[in-house]
């Protein structure tokens, strides 16, 4: 007898008992059964209490399972203490407790005694009276000031004026006001008008968004019950591998088109016929199931110690080859151990997306220092804030909520995760006009500007500046070219051995390039920028082929458009992946951003053991130059290393400063040498 | 209460004094700034003395050292009066070394010395501001051209490898400075200057390519053509005939020529006693009336000088200055100084007339034509030695060049000579087994082109000759009253 009360709980705890803690399902159980198979009063009443503690500070958001199993273990609470002189007084609580989590909810009449049964009748008509309900059609919602529930044919409500609805997809709602009053019992009756066709969906999976002529209609949740199993079975599915039916109501006259979209799925696009909106009617489509949507992502750096993250799901060390990824728009960030590198990406279906990564300088926003107010605070602040979408160059790391600058860069130097920081401070005065914007290294070499908070755009320059980085090697070909008025095309100054052994010849103009007229340098650049691998010139005769080589620069030092902290940072960063002359270039370039922040002792070092391989345009003339520059800076102590470096310099006749076309640097070596002597 | 009284009273003190200091510097902004919205308005006079103001009222303040700077630059700019700028940049100098406008104001200072240098040791103090400008202030916006000051300056001393080295950095330091095109271009004349022509060819392309809506940008472009044409290709002359093209018999004896610093043409016509200007094809009078003049100078501001045996003639002065009995007149230029350099036939020397008044002589053969050279110095031809001697700004011979050297034949005689900016001369020639012709030398006075007048089919009188921007030769024909392009 006690094993048959107790299926109906076993199905019901199946049914959605999965949301709450899965132990509390057990001690239910466990309570019940010590009950029935054992007689066990203590050990039940124990594992109720536990329940019911469990459950209890959840109890208005609980589902209607959980709020079932609290209803019973009060039910049985009251019983197993009424069985008790001890406890009984407890009994009543208990049937109070459960009126009022659920007045609906009928005691176990054959659990409970007549006597107990009684009370909790007394105990409800003193608060709650009944109402019958009809329906006209069946399977609506029912709300009860304004609280949405199962269209119950009976329920308890508190004594009052109540606003009654009752509502169902294709019918026009109904709602009624109703006084409650003690001892009374009120009946109310809807019927309902047909005001249109609805379409019931079953769509897999659940999450799905629906969307009807393109207007989004919510979400399928959840799992189909037994109702579904008419459709699902004969295509070899169960019921729940649907989502619960979604239903289309107010379908208006004429064809619709029905869109089924998710997240790692194939969008599905479906067309509705007229005849299912008219002549009204409830139509249930066959249940539609979503193809799974997916492409490949390779990501790969010539950096090492590289972690992908993809929205931030931690995927692994790079290289990451063929790795699936759910179609759609991801925020693929690489983590170096120095720098990062960010970028926005959609992985197509069925297609390989393949990244290479090269680490960015991070820039640490440390936050606005102090708390002085100032007009237009919250603008500047938010505009700080969304910084980082401005930046193409450096990855940004905004504030971090309720964390002072202070601590922040604190942090910041500890866990050395970002190259670049970013300090706004207000500018005393009597009314703020005025903010200082410090962008330093972590190594501290570090550049101010000041910015007007109310200005249009207050960030605009420092985020130009901060998305310009110098090259350091351009295109060339080895030609030394001259735009001469009266020419047809740029006149050869000069030419390298090997243009020259190709059959390019000084003292003559070029006049095409790749089979296109050639009118100036400007055009040649232009080509240049284009250009794989060679490019073909003529002079008023047969072209030929010249291959395009990367000659090295100088970075332009105090250029306003650079922002040389964030240039120190990039330098720094191509470093660590470079090798050979690269590597010795970066350091030349670097040895000059330093002498740009004046640290001529940092420069030497970073130049005096670079060695380059070439000895015409930027090359090692050009180091040896420079280096005897920084030891002149240090000052007359250093005069001999100076003097050592720059008749080094000496020896590469053809080394220039800033580019393949800058000024020699020998006369520039020679006269330094002079004025030492 | 002893104890506390004096305590009190300081307090008082601070109090009263506090908020009068931040009145101090209130009242000092706002005249500063009335003083530049009157400025900007050109009520100047208004500006100033709202200037004058706020130096009294508040002397202490930071808007006192820009205030001086202002009235400074306003002496030179405006008023043109740089010798009234001085004692504000004296004031700014002595008193506010701290503040950031002293860089400005000893840059402004040593420009304004340096205009007033007529020999190389006048320099010395402008240097010394420049130097100051790139000791004390080595993050101000000024650095760039203080460097080109100094360049310019080492310059002038002849020093063309110092000078480099402050050109070079000027544009190298901060490549978007105002100054940097400039600095480019005196860059490339400066390697020129110590022999390297690729170097000076690749610096002035740079400069067309980084700045090309400059001024220097334009002048660039010509220096490179003219160089490549005289000093790389090398054409043999040839006669384009009558110029501007098909006009002939339109002058009244032209005798002399000249090109000014813009380009134009100068012309000076003996039956009209007066030079002209030749601009789009169109003439228009230059300088003073002269009657028989035997020079013609342009000035780098634009003016036109004409010498005659009457003297100098130059406006706005009604009457010529006496030149000091120099009577057979053969040519004159201007230094750097602002010195005029004159050759005359019946003295063997050559007189340098200061731009202060001052007038003496530098020992020289005795120069039958002279013409200008970048360097600062002068090329004179000397017949009777049958040398052109290239001389420094000091006047010493630093290149000679025998007449006919490197010719099929010598000749005996210059008539005219002409420079054109960029190191070539061009020498206007007579006699000898060569006869009438042109010759073309380089900075380093070798021969870049010649041709005779007979191999060019050239049979007037030529008196003078020019060179243009587009690498021809501009000859003038008194005989026929024209003017001959080579190309």
């Amino acid at each position: 007898m006690r094993l048959r009360r107790f299926l109906p709980f076993v199905f019901l705890l199946s049914l959605g008992l999965g949301a709450q803690d899965p132990a509390l399902k057990d001690t239910f159980l466990q309570a019940k059964a010590l009950w029935a198979s054992q007689g066990d009063r203590e050990g039940a009443t124990a594992r109720f209490e536990k329940v019911v503690e469990g459950l209890m500070p959840k109890g208005a958001t609980l589902d209607t399972a959980w709020t079932q199993v609290l209803c019973e273990s009060y039910n049985w609470l009251a019983v197993l203490d009424d069985r008790s002189a001890q406890t009984k007084p407890r009994a009543q609580g208990r049937l109070q407790a459960l009126i009022d989590l659920n007045p609906d909810y009928e005691v176990d009449r054959a659990l409970t005694s007549q006597r107990l049964a009684a009370l909790f009748d007394r105990l409800k008509g003193e608060k709650y009276a009944p109402v019958k309900f009809s329906y006209l059609p069946e399977g609506g919602t029912l709300s009860v000031d304004g609280h949405p529930g199962p269209p119950l044919a009976r329920r308890f409500l508190p004594f009052g004026v109540h606003k009654l609805s009752y509502q169902r997809p294709g019918y026009a709602p109904s709602e009624l006001s109703l006084e409650i009053a003690p001892r009374e019992v009120k009946s109310a009756d809807f019927k309902l008008t047909r005001v249109s066709s609805t379409v019931t969906l079953y769509v897999q999976p659940s999450g799905a968004e629906v969307l009807l002529d393109g207007r989004s209609l919510g979400r399928t949740r959840g799992q189909a019950g037994p109702e579904a199993a008419p459709l699902a079975v004969p295509l070899g599915l169960r019921p729940e591998d649907f989502a619960e039916a979604f239903v289309i109501g107010e379908l208006a006259a004429g064809k619709h088109q029905l869109e089924l979209r998710a997240p790692c799925f194939r969008t599905k696009v479906l067309q509705m016929d007229g005849a299912l909106a008219t002549p009204w009617a409830d139509h249930t489509l066959e249940p539609i199931r979503l193809e799974a949507s997916k492409g490949t992502l390779s990501v790969s750096s010539a950096w090492s110690g590289g972690e992908l993250f993809l929205s931030g799901q931690n995927q692994g060390p790079l290289p990451v080859a063929q790795l699936p990824v759910c179609s759609g728009p991801y925020d693929l960030q690489v983590r170096f151990p120095g720098g990062g590198f960010s970028r926005r990406i959609t992985v197509e279906d069925g297609k390989a997306l393949v990244v290479e990564a090269r680490p960015k300088p991070r820039l640490a926003f440390l936050g606005l220092e102090g708390e002085t107010d100032f007009t237009g605070r919250a603008r500047f602040l938010a505009q700080l804030e969304a910084f980082g979408d401005r930046l193409q160059q450096v990855a940004y790391l905004p504030a971090r909520p309720g964390e002072s600058p202070k601590q922040a860069l604190a942090r910041v130097k500890a866990s050395r995760e970002a190259e670049l920081i970013l300090l706004a401070t207000p500018v005393p005065d009597k009314v703020v006009h005025r903010v200082e914007l410090l962008v330093a290294t972590i190594d501290g070499e570090e550049e101010r500007l000041l910015v007007k908070p109310l200005e249009q755009d207050p960030l605009g320059p420092l985020a130009a500046r901060l998305n310009t980085v110098p090259p350091i090697s351009e295109p060339g070909l080895g030609l030394s070219l001259l735009d001469v008025p009266g020419e047809p095309g740029p006149w050869v100054l000069s030419a390298s051995e090997a243009a020259q052994k190709a059959g390019i010849q000084t003292g003559k103009a070029l006049t095409s390039a790749n089979g296109k007229p050639l009118l100036s340098i400007q055009t040649l650049r232009q080509v240049l920028e284009g250009a794989k691998g060679s490019v073909a010139l003529a002079q008023g005769a047969a072209p030929v082929a010249l291959p395009v080589q990367m000659e090295a620069l100088e970075i332009p030092l105090s250029a306003s458009d650079l922002c040389y902290p964030a240039v120190l940072a990039q330098l720094r960063l191509q470093y660590a992946g470079a090798k050979g002359d690269e590597a010795n270039l970066i350091r030349l370039n670097l040895g000059l951003g330093l002498m740009h922040f004046r640290k001529y002792d940092k420069a030497i070092d970073l130049l005096r053991d670079a060695r380059l391989s070439t000895v015409a345009g930027v090359s090692q003339g050009t180091l040896d130059y420079h280096t005897g520059q920084c030891f002149l800076r240090l000052g007359s102590a250093y005069q001999a290393e100076a003097m050592q470096a720059f008749r080094q310099a000496l020896k590469y006749p053809q080394a220039t400063l800033l580019g393949p076309d800058g000024p020699l640097v020998a006369p520039l070596a020679r006269q330094a040498l002079e004025d030492l002597k | 209460m002893s104890l506390a009284f004096p305590w009190s009273r300081t307090l008082a003190v601070l109090l009263c004094v506090l908020p009068a200091l931040a009145q101090d510097g209130d009242l000092a902004e706002r005249l500063y700034r009335s003083g530049e919205r009157a400025y900007a308005a050109k009520s100047y006079k208004e500006a100033l003395d709202t200037w004058g103001q706020l130096l009294q009222s508040a002397p202490k303040s930071e808007f006192a050292p820009r205030a001086l700077l202002d009235l400074a630059r306003h002496q030179v700019e405006v008023e043109h009066k740089p010798e009234a700028a001085l004692p504000y940049l004296d004031r700014l100098k002595a008193e506010y070394m701290r503040a950031p406008e002293a860089a400005d104001g000893l840059l402004l200072r040593g420009v304004l010395l340096a205009r007033q240098a007529r020999r190389s040791a006048d320099l010395k103090d402008a240097m010394a501001e420049f130097n100051r400008v790139l000791d004390l202030f080595p993050e101000s916006p000024a650095v760039p051209e203080a460097h080109f000051q100094l360049g310019r300056a080492w310059g002038n001393q002849g020093q063309w490898g110092k000078s480099l080295q402050h050109f070079v950095e000027a544009f190298r330091i901060r490549p978007d400075a105002a100054i940097a095109p400039r600095a480019m271009l005196k860059a490339a004349e400066t390697m020129d200057l110590l022999g390297d022509l690729p170097g000076c060819l690749r610096m002035l392309q740079r400069l067309r390519l980084l700045a090309p809506q400059s001024p220097e940008a334009q002048e660039a472009a010509w220096r490179i053509a003219v160089r490549v044409k005289h000093r790389m290709q090398k054409p043999p002359f040839s006669n384009e005939g009558s110029w501007p093209a098909g006009r002939v018999k339109w002058l009244k004896t032209p005798t002399l020529l000249a090109t000014a610093p813009d380009g134009d043409l100068l012309l000076y016509q003996y039956d009209l006693d007066h030079a002209f200007r030749l601009h789009n094809g169109e003439l228009s009078p230059a300088g003073p009336g002269a009657p028989g003049a035997k020079a013609l100078v342009a000035t780098a501001t634009g003016e036109v000088w004409l010498l005659s045996k009457a003297g100098l003639h130059r406006e706005p002065a009604a009457a010529p200055t006496p030149l000091g009995g120099l009577g057979a007149i053969t040519g004159a230029a201007l230094d750097r100084w602002g010195a005029l350099w004159v050759g005359d036939a019946k003295t063997p020397a050559l007189t340098v007339l200061g731009a202060d008044g001052t007038s003496r002589t530098v020992a020289s053969p005795t120069a039958n034509a002279l013409a200008a050279l970048p360097t600062g110095g002068v090329v004179i031809a000397a017949d009777a030695d049958r040398k052109l001697l290239f001389l420094d700004a000091d006047g010493q011979p630093r290149t000679v060049v025998p007449y006919g050297k490197d010719l099929p034949a010598p000749f005996r005689y210059v008539l005219a000579l002409a420079s054109d900016g960029a190191g070539q001369v061009a020498a206007l020639v007579d006699g000898g087994d060569f006869g009438e012709g042109v010759i073309l030398l380089g900075p380093d006075g070798a021969l870049l082109r010649q041709a005779t007048f007979k191999s060019l089919g050239i049979s007037g009188r030529i008196t003078s000759l020019a060179l243009d921007r587009s690498g021809g030769l501009i000859l003038c024909d008194r005989r026929n009253d024209l003017l001959i392009r080579l190309n």
